[in-house]
């Protein structure tokens, strides 16, 4: 075998994942990320489809290997830069959104799937057939195909920060164009030149004039571009998402302005990330003494007290923050995670907001919330969360989205981050039904079960507009000072009580009505010891969020769908919670390709006898055990390095690192039924030391310097991994002692189960939380460990 | 000779069975879609089954005109459900001698609803390809009570204020406070909200002297829909 089918399939690997978390980041952009997450799912079975069509012409691929594999590498280069250029075609007339209202918008998704599938289809083939050809060198060859997306992983960071989105493709396609080159046989050069030249010139051409992909005409930055005058002034691109800065002079941003107001809602930029609302550019002034949202639901906390210093998560662009300014607050630490937008309102938008944060109160932090909290031992008067939902509803985009500033766990440690007077105050947009208001509430109730003896009654106040709804959580109860002023507040805004020590029915709906107490009778219920029978009498999932389950915005419950739909009609139910009901739709659409795409090869090399048990078992396994521990890996740094992307980078290339070395020992650590039993017995050990011991650890550890914790990480991370990467090549190296014919079927059968696992796993965290994931992890491993103890 | 007079002969037939198929279609959408879920409001009754909905839908929706839902029309705006449109008219009660403002003009079909109890509908829209297509087809269709103004909603429209009556179609996170000053007192101003697909309540704004007052209401179309005809 030539050493440079090594780099090849390196770079191959390396070229599909970033093409991969490419596609991943342009469909965020210009349709959602949950549509994106769809399309990608369904894309990546083209894994499962090589192994199904190498079963089928096994021996055909072998005899024109030398041909096959540098052709298959240089098609998956071409297409790759291809689905660019006929992008707009296929998106030209389809969007995401109308998908559950217009049936012809179906049609474009399978068009859609179809351009995504044939580069990863094309991909996985070509390292298929490399493993079923020399399967003997399997241990380096998966060494070089996990090392290969490792350093992909990494490689797509470097270039979400140097290219813009749509100049992505064009790039990563001249890796898998040079690993064919480096396959063509001599002699054979000449023949090969027009596929060079395609796969050449189709990068350059992207390059140069990369296509304007159409946004949906539903996001929020395109509705904003339609208003007059509109134009985007700024626009970034980053592991963050793509920030893009409009200006128009009819934007305005005044969220559940009082009916009282009578001065004028100034025009001001609003940033998009990756076309969705990330926040207005706020523009303030040193002499400020007030502001429009003093005339909102979120002057609450400053009716109540006049804090002294204020803790701001997910600070944004800054809103809160310009309001506490003007009313006084004298230290205010603004936490935000995107490093972009907080860099550009510091440094280009100084001049816009009066270097707002430059002013000397203000302390910026670039971090996720949750690691500021587990790290920070400084005590506030007020912790201000951001704003639940949004106008008229977000249709439960949000609703995968780990929010772990939203957990029980998370107002815990806010509480203890309080002065002995210090509040916890959070703002919601009222929906219909109600959700995010209710389990916003049960949170702060809980919290206070959590921490306090007294009756959460004489700590919580409650104050509703006509659109939004703030709640404040005070450690020490609200005396009747604070009450009498909270009255009056809503006297003069329009506003009414919703919670409040001593508060009367009436009070509740003097200025503004809803359409029966529903609402009131709920709200009554969580404050009662009634609340968990309540959590489980309500059509929707309110139940406070927590770090197992952090998925706040997540309401759906899955036995109350016909419900929902008897309700609201079939067509319109899925825009009350679209997020998690994708997820499902994934789950089914891949399940039942996968499952055909499993079956069919069953008629090329018999139903019965000679391993197929074995290949089941064990490669299905592998599959599901795999995905699962990358994603609870993920979600676990998460909170650890305080950001997302770098958590999701360190993970991933350290675990397919690890994996590799792993892969790259199998050949010498074990031989026979007996070694892959020691292994596999040892991966369901770590997996279950990671359940029991890696959050603890990480939370110990978590103030440690940057550079302590990569290595640490790296310490937790590679046993698991370095043992995970042995189970696929030994079962291959045993199918080739067994019956050589299934490896492209174990192939497959591997690419299939990798793809539902990661539906599959989203499905378990939201119903039953990471713990079981965790532990489904070792079950699966379980299986491919009954696999190898079933003789053959 | 004979054929093409034959082809004469049947377009005319089939553009007249094609107008009586859409005025079917649009009486059995009064009677199930709004009728049956209460709307009693006479005025708002005659307006539903006299304006044709086909025509502020675009051409390859048409079909789907009558359907009991929204539509889109593009630049991310839809026309309303026909039971909301027909819902919003009678919460706002409008009467003869009533002068309306529209915010969000869109396909221009609720103010040609309006149009047809009112004595003059102003409706303002801020994106100026549909504004000047809606502008088209209501002179077209000879509403000459209506005024379609291309511009920023925010103001409202001051020169015609006060108003009995503003429905804020475009609605946003904040009631512009133009908007509440160029209400008449004792004026009622309705405002759908929810995402483009599923509206969820409707908001009816009611102005008494300095009193300011919300209201949120729910469209029965929550309620299961089981009476059929």
């Amino acid at each position: 075998m030539p050493k440079r089918i090594y780099i090849s399939v390196g770079l191959l690997s390396a070229s599909i994942i970033a093409f991969q978390l490419t596609l991943m980041y342009l469909l965020s952009i210009i349709q959602w990320s949950h549509f994106a997450y769809m399309v990608i799912s369904v894309a990546l079975l083209g894994f499962g489809a090589s192994g199904t069509l190498l079963a089928l012409a096994r021996n055909w691929f072998i005899r024109h290997i030398k041909i096959a594999l540098p052709v298959l590498m240089m098609l998956t280069a071409v297409s790759m830069s291809l689905i660019m250029i006929i992008s707009n075609t296929v998106f030209g007339s389809f969007d995401s959104y109308l998908l559950f209202v217009d049936r012809s918008q179906v049609l474009g998704l399978v068009i859609t799937y179809f351009a995504f599938f044939v580069p990863f289809l094309f991909g996985a083939i070509a390292i298929g057939l490399v493993y079923i050809h020399y399967v003997k060198k399997i241990g380096g060859l998966y060494f070089a195909d996990l090392i290969g997306s490792g350093i992909g992983g990494l490689l797509t960071l470097v270039l979400f920060w140097s290219f813009s989105p749509t100049q992505l493709p064009a790039v990563i396609s001249t890796l898998p164009l040079l690993a064919g080159i480096l396959l063509i046989p001599a002699g054979l050069k000449m023949k090969f030149t027009p596929l060079i030249l395609a796969g050449l010139l189709m990068p350059i051409i992207l390059f140069i004039n990369p296509p304007r992909l159409p946004m949906s005409e539903y996001k929020g930055l395109s509705g904003a571009l339609n208003l007059p005058d509109a134009e985007i002034v700024a626009e970034r691109s980053s592991p963050y998402g793509q920030l893009s800065i409009v200006r128009s002079p009819a934007l305005r941003y005044a969220p559940g302005l009082s009916l009282t107001f009578q001065g004028t809602v100034p025009v001001r930029d609003v940033i998009f990330n990756n076309g969705n609302w990330f926040g207005p550019v706020v523009e303030w002034s040193e002499t400020d003494t007030s502001h429009f949202l003093d005339y909102t639901t979120n002057s609450l906390p400053y009716i109540i007290a006049n804090p002294g210093d204020l803790l701001l998560l997910d600070a944004g662009t800054g809103l809160f923050a310009a309001h506490a300014l003007t009313r006084g607050v004298e230290n205010i630490t603004a936490v935000e995670q995107n490093r972009i937008a907080v860099n550009m309102l510091k440094n280009e938008l100084a001049g816009m907001i009066d270097s707002m944060y430059q002013d000397p109160s203000m302390n910026p932090v670039n971090l996720h919330p949750r690691s500021y909290l587990l790290k920070d031992d400084n005590l506030y008067d007020l912790i201000i969360l951001p704003t639940s939902e949004s106008f008229g509803g977000t249709s439960g985009i949000n609703a995968l989205e780990e929010q772990y500033t939203m957990t029980v766990e998370a107002m815990n440690e806010m509480w203890h981050r309080l002065t002995a007077d210090g509040m916890i105050s959070v703002t919601s947009w009222m929906d219909y039904p109600s959700r995010a208001p209710l389990k916003l509430l049960a949170t702060l109730v809980e919290t206070h079960e959590n921490n306090s003896s007294l009756p959460a009654e004489d700590h919580i106040a409650a104050i509703r507009g006509w659109g939004t709804i703030t709640f404040v959580l005070k450690k020490s109860p609200l005396n009747p000072d604070e009450i009498g002023r909270i009255r009056d507040f809503g006297n003069q805004m329009n506003f009414d009580p919703v919670l409040l020590p001593g508060i009367d029915q009436s009070e509740r709906s003097v200025f503004n009505q809803l359409p029966d107490d529903d609402f009131f009778s709920h709200v009554d219920r969580i404050m009662s010891a009634d609340r968990y029978r309540f959590y489980n009498e309500y059509d929707f999932n309110i139940r406070p969020a927590t770090d197992n389950i952090p998925y706040f915005s997540q309401f759906l419950k899955l036995g109350r769908y016909g419900k929902m739909q008897e309700m609201f009609g079939q067509s319109t139910v899925p825009f009350l919670e679209i997020g998690y009901l994708i997820v499902l739709l994934t789950f089914i659409q891949i399940t039942g390709a996968a499952v055909i795409l499993i079956i069919l090869p069953l008629f090329a090399i018999g139903w019965k006898g000679g391993g197929k048990l074995y290949t089941v078992l064990h490669f299905s396994g592998i599959g599901l055990g795999f995905m699962f521990i990358e994603i609870i890996l993920i979600q676990q740094f998460i909170l650890y390095f305080g950001n997302p992307i770098y958590a999701a980078a360190a993970v991933l290339s350290g675990m397919l690192i690890c994996s590799g070395a792993g892969s790259l020992a199998s050949g010498r650590f074990s031989k026979g039924r007996r070694g892959i039993v020691k292994v596999l017995a040892l991966v369901i050990f770590f997996i279950l030391i990671y359940t029991i011991l890696l959050t603890p650890l990480l939370r110990l550890t978590i103030n440690f310097p940057l550079t302590a914790k990569i290595f640490l990480s790296i310490l937790f991370i590679s046993p698991a991994a370095f043992f995970m990467g042995m189970p696929f090549p030994l079962g291959l190296r045993k199918l080739a002692e067994l019956n050589d014919t299934l490896i492209p079927w174990a192939w497959g059968i591997n690419g299939c189960l990798s793809v539902i696992s990661t539906a599959l796993a989203t499905i378990i965290a939201v119903e039953a939380g990471y713990i079981w994931v965790m532990l489904i992890a070792a079950l699966a491993y379980g299986l491919t460990l009954s696999a190898n103890l079933i003789k053959n | 000779m004979k054929l093409a007079i034959i082809l004469l002969v049947l377009s005319v037939l089939s553009q007249e069975a094609y107008s009586q198929n859409f005025e079917r279609m649009r009486e059995n959408m009064v009677r199930q879609q709004i009728q049956n879920r209460g709307i009693d409001h006479q005025a708002t009754l005659r307006a539903m089954r006299n304006v044709e909905r086909h025509l502020f839908v675009p051409r390859a929706q048409q079909r789907r005109a009558y359907d009991d839902g929204p539509q889109p029309i593009g630049y991310g705006q839809t026309i309303s459900q026909p039971y909301i449109v027909a819902y919003m008219t009678q919460l706002v009660n409008p009467g003869p001698g009533h002068k309306v403002l529209e915010i969000g003009a869109g396909s221009g079909y609720q103010a040609a609803v309006l149009a047809e109890i009112v004595e003059k509908v102003y409706t303002i829209e801020i994106i100026p390809e549909l504004g000047n297509q809606a502008k088209i087809l209501l002179e077209n269709l000879e509403y000459d009570n209506v005024e379609v103004i291309i511009g920023d909603g925010y103001f409202g429209h001051e020169s015609e204020a006060p108003y009995d009556a503003i429905v804020v179609t475009a609605a946003a996170e904040y009631i512009p406070p133009p908007l509440v000053a160029q209400l008449k007192d004792g004026g009622k101003m309705i405002i759908p909200v929810g995402s483009p697909f599923l509206v969820q309540t409707l908001m009816l704004v009611e102005k008494q002297g300095d009193r300011i007052t919300t209201k949120n209401l729910m469209p029965v179309r929550f309620v299961p829909f089981t009476r059929k005809e």
